[in-house]
């Protein structure tokens, strides 16, 4: 199984995607290309040996061939003609916009392209907060209660009896990106701002001190393969920086100290959302538990270096996904109906 | 990182800003120079006045903060006083980099603090004043397009409005409002500062009545320098007017 990572794309978490893709060129064992989307969406074949930070923030990879999507995959043109360039499946590593939002999934759809990754419909509920929250509604699973909030309704904010501390989210950013937590009225305003710089909706939610966050990943190959349960260690909560330094460990899983019992529940809540529509990817669930309660917080349907720290055995992992990928149904266009009119009518003539 | 919707006159501008230490009782607020950001304010001031709240602002037209007008200095001050007031500031201290001196002036805040402050025009040199003399004479025939090879290096790349906001602010001469400045005002200059020479904060000195000059070691953007900008700190910190 070769792997085309494609990495990258027009998004706040750009350059998580750098560092993700990274990370997983130590990681995957089978043969790997690399396949880079521009802020300005360019594809781009980068070089493994120039699979480095700095070649894409110095705007170096320019220098690397473009690449053209067509029916025949990603296509590498020259003076003398083009070249396909040659891999089983993608593995869509754009975090954020792009890349979780469906628009790649859209397009390899398009083309016929198999990928590892959210399909369009996944894509769609999960990267909304607010859709997500509706997602796991319809699944039957326990969520926050929480406030959506558009920009235009901020005053209205302001004048609410607020119960703190709260947590203030933008609605379509992953990655901890313009995230507060708000202890009290005079920080509130400067919350929004940070939300709002983001994103024009919002979501408020109560904020839960030692809450209890279980993160769990997986996927369905023939069956549900699961990662290990870990329990993040938190300072109050994980911030950008800190999940962005996240992004490239290779090992420390904190695993989570939990009974069978608890873990079977929560693989059981796992699989509930899976099943709404994320086969073909590989997906992170962060859980928190209330009382009794298992609560969905938030599905990372691209998780930073494919979670890939969370399993004992990421690479077969990869390739059971790879090889049970959802099969894409084929239209057959006959043009029967109007081959029968046609018909029909010279036959009246 | 955030942003604030303001309305000034009939427009709204969006206004990036960021906010360090939070629960500070007083703000010092942070004015970029002309072409340049918060980010390079907040590289140098970040971890200094801890007992301050800092604001960070991109001016319209800098940084993240989008601008379509043509603007004056006087209409950057408007601005930033509409939008300090949205954040409920007490202007304790009000820090500006060059063009952002000005503005800073215009503000009055109890503490001014002027880092290599534009205000005081300096004596243009003859292939300046010459290439503004063929400008001015080739305008009339229709080649205005040339003004791209005439424009300073500020102007390269810059919108039209930009460019335009730029004609307004550059070479203002602000003597008179430095006369008529009576509250606290700390001065601060680099020595080998070439867009704004020394001589222009000697000047800035001898017309404010109420102030401290400092020179220190480098050039226009001599507060990057962290020995610089501790020396920045510990000279307001102990008079700092309350």
């Amino acid at each position: 199984m070769k792997f085309a990572i494609v990495f990258g794309g027009a998004s706040y978490e750009h350059e998580i995607s750098i560092v993700s893709a990274i990370a997983l060129k130590k990681v995957i064992k089978s043969e790997l290309c690399f396949i880079f989307l521009s802020p300005e969406r360019d594809f781009y074949a980068i070089d493994i040996g120039n699979m480095k930070s700095n070649y894409f923030a110095k705007g170096d990879y320019k220098k690397s061939p473009k690449l053209e999507l067509t029916r025949n995959g990603f296509v590498k043109k020259s003076f003398f003609g083009s070249s396909k360039i040659e891999f089983d499946t993608v593995i869509n590593l754009c975090h954020g916009a792009d890349g979780e939002d469906g628009k790649l999934a859209s397009i390899f759809e398009f083309f016929g392209i198999d990928f590892i990754g959210p399909r369009i419909e996944a894509s769609v509920m999960s990267f909304n907060k607010i859709y997500t929250k509706q997602l796991a509604n319809m699944g039957g699973l326990k969520f926050l209660r929480y406030v959506a909030v558009n920009k235009k309704d901020r005053q209205k904010v302001l004048t609410e009896n607020i119960v703190f501390p709260i947590i203030v989210k933008p609605s379509r950013l992953g990655s901890s990106i313009g995230v507060s937590v708000v202890k009290n009225k005079d920080e509130l305003e400067y919350a929004l701002d940070v939300a709002f710089e983001f994103d024009d909706d919002i979501l408020i939610e109560p904020f839960i001190e030692d809450v209890r966050e279980f993160n769990l990943a997986g996927c369905f190959a023939k069956d549900f393969i699961f990662s290990v349960i870990e329990e993040p260690q938190k300072n109050e909560f994980l911030d950008f920086d800190k999940k962005y330094k996240d992004f490239s460990r290779t090992e420390t899983v904190f695993k989570a100290d939990i009974s069978e019992e608890l873990q079977d529940k929560i693989k059981e809540e796992f699989k509930k959302i899976y099943n709404l529509g994320f086969a073909g990817s590989l997906i992170r669930c962060d859980f928190f538990v209330i009382g009794n309660e298992i609560c969905i917080n938030e599905i990372n349907p691209i998780p930073g270096s494919m979670a890939n720290y969370l399993f004992e055995d990421f690479n077969s992992v990869i390739n059971d996904l790879a090889e049970n990928l959802p099969k894409v149904k084929k239209i057959g266009v006959e043009y029967k109906y109007i081959n029968e009119i046609a018909s029909a009518k010279g036959k009246a003539n | 990182m955030a942003a604030r919707t303001i309305r000034f006159g009939e427009c709204t501008l969006d206004i990036h800003y960021d906010i360090v230490n939070m629960s500070g009782q007083k703000d010092i607020i942070f004015l970029h120079g002309w072409g340049s950001s918060k980010e390079i304010m907040k590289r140098a001031f970040e971890d200094k006045f801890q007992n301050l709240r800092h604001i960070y602002i991109d001016m319209p037209g800098f940084g993240k903060s989008p601008n379509n007008e043509i603007l004056t200095t006087n209409d950057y001050a408007n601005i930033m006083a509409t939008f300090l007031d949205a954040l409920n500031s007490d202007k304790f201290a009000i820090v500006g980099h060059s063009f952002g001196g000005k503005v800073a002036t215009l503000l009055k805040p109890k503490n001014l603090i002027l880092l290599s402050s534009a205000g005081i025009p300096q004596a243009k040199s003859l292939s300046v004043k010459l290439k503004i003399a063929v400008f001015k004479l080739l305008k009339p025939l229709g080649f205005s397009y040339l003004y791209r090879f005439f424009a300073t290096k500020d102007a390269k790349g810059m919108p039209k409005n930009m460019y335009e906001t730029l004609k307004n602010v550059v070479d203002e001469d602000f003597s008179h409002i430095f006369t008529n400045y009576h509250d606290k005002t700390f001065i601060f200059w680099g020595k080998d500062d070439t867009a704004t020479p020394l001589r222009a904060g000697e000047i800035i000195a001898s017309l404010v009545t109420n102030n401290v000059f400092t020179v220190l070691d480098g050039n226009h953007y001599f507060f990057l320098d962290n020995q610089n900008a501790q020396e920045i700190e510990k000279i307001c910190l102990e008079k700092f007017s309350s």
